[in-house]
């Protein structure tokens, strides 16, 4: 049985908590055992982002201490991935936990680069009977070099219609803290992807990055589109037993 | 100026030479020495193919005999006026006589007139991998192959490099680099698409850029 | 915020609800696009070709002056002259004291951003002299009396009818029809025939250089109209400005940079004209000029070099396709960032050149999205340069202490887990009681920099480790 230890980005935690539920009963249903050490709290990306490396550097030490003794750490995210594999060496060069941090970034995994490339599953046993266009985020693409693992699992799921939408690999405009101070410009980048996805027909926009749905997800509301968003792990949970209307991003979170 | 007062030059090496005392880091080569073109195999067909995609009209003929007439059909389609060929062999040979209504300038009468019809000049050599001619400044001059709203080369088949490797070592390991102020690597017609990507040929060089392309010039 | 921070904002705020421009860019980016994967099937393997081009630099740049010291060597013992300016003022003053000694009136000159760097045209304007732009998207911009929109295509914003408006006022004489043509072939032909005579009369000829070839003692210009040709071949002087860091090391190294610099700037296998010019003309030559000037330009190139973290931004060839594949250059255009330099590279770049305290804002308008460093030629990691640009930026102490303040209170909340829920929660809970107040998306709303342009996100009543904490998990 592999062992598996949770890496709830700290927005999914408080904002997306569906996103951790269905990553977790996937994983679960192909036979991982979990656990989620409660202790964590954010991989440092704002900060490191936003120019701030001393104080996102204390807390990439928390990050590795927490995790110091997992045997597989995955992650709903590919950012924060990114930033716990491709940035915590460079963060931590030359103090002490320089290996550590070598060595934790190498268990750590992006939730579709684990189900494909390390536990060899792409079939998941889900039903998701829409039309689904694939949104590439572009640290999961350009840092994680993740472009068919996700489309290879949604491929396997009952009913689901996979499109490809235009230019799904040009930026949706989050950008973290990009999103608020050049506000006009994310907010044309996302209607931009908004309005690519309504031309590729799809009902639901699907990602590996619930940052990038958050922000595509407001933006689509706020022009009343008919297109919703959901987490790759949303729709890998649903299965034909469980009978449960698809939960988008919004309705996840309205309901009880 | 001409009295080499030039006080930044000592202070941009300066600044140069300390700069570079720090290493700038290396990112190795993932794949080693991996072939970047496709081989070359049939270099003349390799050439007519290109020529085809950037619009070179390339005229192949057997021998001196058919390119001559080749070059009097192609100055056929030219308006009347000045010509300027060239001053050397293998033009005096192809340009026998001239139909009425042109007239040849020489080279060695000087560079072009603002308003020559066409120019007609040989090559250093032609560049297959490309479907390029590669010239020099000896090649009848700067002016000659762009001043005219046609160019005309005329080549041999042994002036055939396969790539720009192989033109490039040429000049300069031959000397002909050193020897010529410029060299100039000519692709297809003189092209702009500034405006809407809008491809448009003949800008400020040529419209026509003709190479006539002798198997035996015997 | 600086002032250049602010004339960014307000820019690119205009430009974003520009829908015709943001067309026009839109449109020439998918024919890019389509031209490039066409340009790469030359290659055998466009990574190879990439890797290739990115040693060739580095050995030029880390070895900069043994490599510009032969390249002056060759050029002045082919009757060429160097002139090393390390500073803008220095090489107007340079070129502006060759023009007056030789009684210039006339120059043509070939799209150079070097040339637009040190702003040369104004410098010669003011000595009486006429310049004239003959490249076709900078003589459209100079026509406007407005800055290059991009690095290769100047005028990729405008459409055919706005240019021919544009000709048909101020190039009336050139036009043929009487009638409002907007065919491209006509509006081409109307600029040569405006400038031809400019490129007879001219007596002096400046262009840049894409390379200056050490073991060749040439510079190495790439055109695809021929303008530098003949600018080249009829002026009685020719001025060449480029930055040093031009420098290759061998002319065989342009086997490889000519075809990448075509298919990464254009999608073509290779730019019409590739010209090397190595001095004046030489005896016993029929045309060109008698006098060859390279001036080699500093500006701040060696502070950059000295960086040894980004050394490597002086390896770009100034392509354009990290501009093309840009997604805010794409939507904002090259106007809004008032700068030489434009898109990925002018936002890495323009720091360094002009000062981090005054042009940080640039690496911080990007999602860091990656799609400049995927397309570089040269391979540079352009938006991790950002992020270095960010980090150096706070270093300098040069960030707002609203944001200093906020990261600080930031990395208290993310120490400890019990205090991250309890900030958590509280923030949660706010929120849920301004969106009752029905505060949401007001001037009163703390969220409004993210209401202002979307949905809010609906709050969660329970956080994931609640969740998972009653589920009976451990």
């Amino acid at each position: 049985m592999r062992k598996v230890s949770l890496f709830i980005p700290c927005f999914v935690d408080q904002l997306t908590p569906e996103v951790g539920l269905d990553t977790a009963r996937v994983l679960r249903r192909i036979g991982c055992e979990i656990d989620f050490p409660e202790a964590q709290t954010c991989c440092g990306q704002p900060a490191f982002n936003t120019g701030y490396w001393d104080d996102a550097r204390p807390i990439a030490a928390r990050f590795l201490r927490v995790f110091h003794a997992a045997d597989a750490i995955v992650c709903p995210s590919g950012s924060c991935t990114t930033m716990a594999r491709n940035f915590y060496p460079e963060l931590l060069a030359g103090t002490a936990l320089a290996e550590e941090a070598r060595s934790v970034g190498q268990r750590v995994f992006e939730f579709s680069e684990f189900m494909v490339k390390i536990a060899g599953v792409s079939d998941v046993g889900a039903q998701f009977p829409h039309r689904v266009a694939f949104h590439d985020a572009c640290h999961s693409l350009r840092e994680l070099h993740l472009k068919n693992e996700p489309r290879e699992l949604l491929r396997k799921v009952a009913g689901l219609e996979l499109v490809e939408m235009p230019r799904s690999e040009e930026c949706c405009g989050f950008g973290g803290t990009f999103s608020t101070k050049f506000g006009t410009i994310s907010a044309a980048m996302g209607e931009t992807k908004a309005g690519n996805a309504e031309i590729s027909g799809a009902e639901y926009l699907v990602s590996t990055d619930p940052s990038c749905l958050l922000h595509i997800d407001g933006v689509l509301r706020r022009r009343n589109s008919r297109v919703r968003t959901i987490h790759l792990a949303g729709i890998l949970a649903r299965t034909p037993a469980g009978a449960e209307s698809p939960r988008t991003f919004s309705q996840a979170r309205s309901a009880k | 100026m001409e009295s080499g007062e030039n006080p930044g030059r000592e202070r941009v090496l300066g600044r140069i030479r300390s700069a570079l005392k720090a290493p700038a880091a290396h990112h190795d080569s993932v794949a080693g020495d991996r072939p970047i073109f496709r081989v070359v195999t049939d270099p003349l067909e390799r050439f007519q193919s290109e020529c085809a995609n950037n619009a070179t009209e390339c005229i192949l003929v057997a021998d001196a005999d058919s390119a001559r007439e080749a070059l009097r059909s192609v100055l056929a389609s030219v308006p009347s006026g000045e010509v300027y060929v060239e001053d050397a062999s293998l033009p005096h040979r192809l340009l026998k006589e001239l139909d009425g209504g042109h007239s040849v300038r020489w080279s060695s009468e000087g560079p072009p007139s603002e308003s020559s019809q066409a120019t007609v000049t040989t090559a250093e050599c032609l560049v297959a991998s490309h479907g390029s001619v590669l010239m020099t400044s000896s090649n009848g001059g700067r002016g000659a192959s762009v001043v005219a709203p046609v160019h005309i080369v005329v080549a041999t088949e042994a002036q055939l490099a396969p790539d720009l490797s192989a033109a490039l070592a040429r000049v300069k390991q031959s000397g002909v680099a050193e020897r010529n102020s410029s060299l100039f690597l000519i692709t297809g017609s003189s092209r702009t698409a500034d405006i809407e990507k809008i491809l448009v040929l003949g800008a400020h060089g040529p419209r026509r850029l003709v190479v006539i392309l002798i198997r035996n010039p015997k | 915020m600086t002032t250049a921070a602010r004339e960014f904002l307000r820019s690119a705020t205009r430009e974003t609800a520009n829908l015709p421009a943001r067309r026009a860019i839109r449109h020439a980016v998918d024919q890019y696009d389509a031209a490039l994967e066409r340009g790469r099937t030359q290659f055998l393997d466009w990574e190879a070709a990439r890797q290739k081009c990115y040693e060739i630099k580095w050995e030029a740049l880390n070895h900069l002056d043994r490599y510009l010291l032969e390249f002056e060597e060759r050029v002045k013992a082919r009757g060429g002259q160097v002139f090393w300016a390390e500073t803008a003022e220095e090489a107007r003053g340079y070129v502006a004291e060759v023009a007056s000694r030789c009684g210039v009136r006339t120059v043509v000159k070939s799209k150079s951003m070097v040339t637009e760097e040190i702003h040369l045209t104004p410098a010669l304007e003011k000595l009486g002299i006429r310049v004239f732009e003959t490249d076709l998207g900078e003589f459209i911009m100079q026509l406007r009396n407005e800055p290059p929109f991009h690095i290769v295509t100047p005028a990729m914003h405008l459409t055919r009818s706005d240019i021919a408006k544009l000709f048909h006022e101020k190039l009336a004489d050139a036009m043929t029809s009487g009638a409002a043509g907007d065919d491209p072939p006509e509006l081409v032909a109307a600029a040569r025939r405006a400038l031809r005579q400019a490129f007879f009369s001219a007596e002096m000829g400046i262009t840049g250089a894409n390379f200056l070839v050490a073991d060749a003692g040439m510079i190495a210009i790439t055109t695809n109209e021929g303008n530098d040709r003949l600018g080249t071949a009829l002026p009685r002087i020719h001025v060449a400005i480029a930055g040093i860091e031009k420098v290759i090391p061998r002319m065989g190294d342009l086997a490889t940079l000519w075809p990448v610099l075509a298919t990464a700037g254009t999608g073509q296998t290779i730019t019409c004209y590739n010209t090397l010019i190595g001095g004046p003309r030489a005896p016993g030559e029929i045309d060109g000029p008698e006098e060859f000037h390279v001036v080699l330009l500093d500006n701040g190139r060696t502070d950059l070099l000295a960086d040894a973290e980004q050394r490597e931004v002086l390896h770009c060839v100034r392509c354009g396709s990290c501009l093309n594949a840009c997604p805010v250059f794409r939507t904002v255009g090259g106007h809004a960032y008032h700068t030489t330099y434009s898109g990925p590279i002018g936002s890495v770049l323009t720091p360094h050149l002009r000062g981090l305290n005054e042009f940080q804002h640039l690496s911080y308008a990007s999602s860091l999205c990656g799609a400049c460093s995927s397309v570089c030629p040269v391979k540079i990691d352009l938006h991790h340069h950002l992020l270095h640009n960010r980090r150096n930026a706070v270093h300098e102490g040069d960030r707002p202490w609203q944001e200093r303040i906020g990261f600080r209170m930031w990395r208290w909340a993310m120490s400890g887990s019990r205090r991250f829920a309890v900030m958590g929660w509280l923030g949660r809970s706010a929120s849920r009681i301004l969106q009752w107040l029905k505060l949401g998306g007001t001037r009163l709303d703390p969220l409004r920099p993210w209401t202002k342009y979307r949905a809010a996100p609906v709050i969660p009543r329970k956080s994931f480790r609640a969740m998972w904490r009653e589920s009976g998990e451990r």
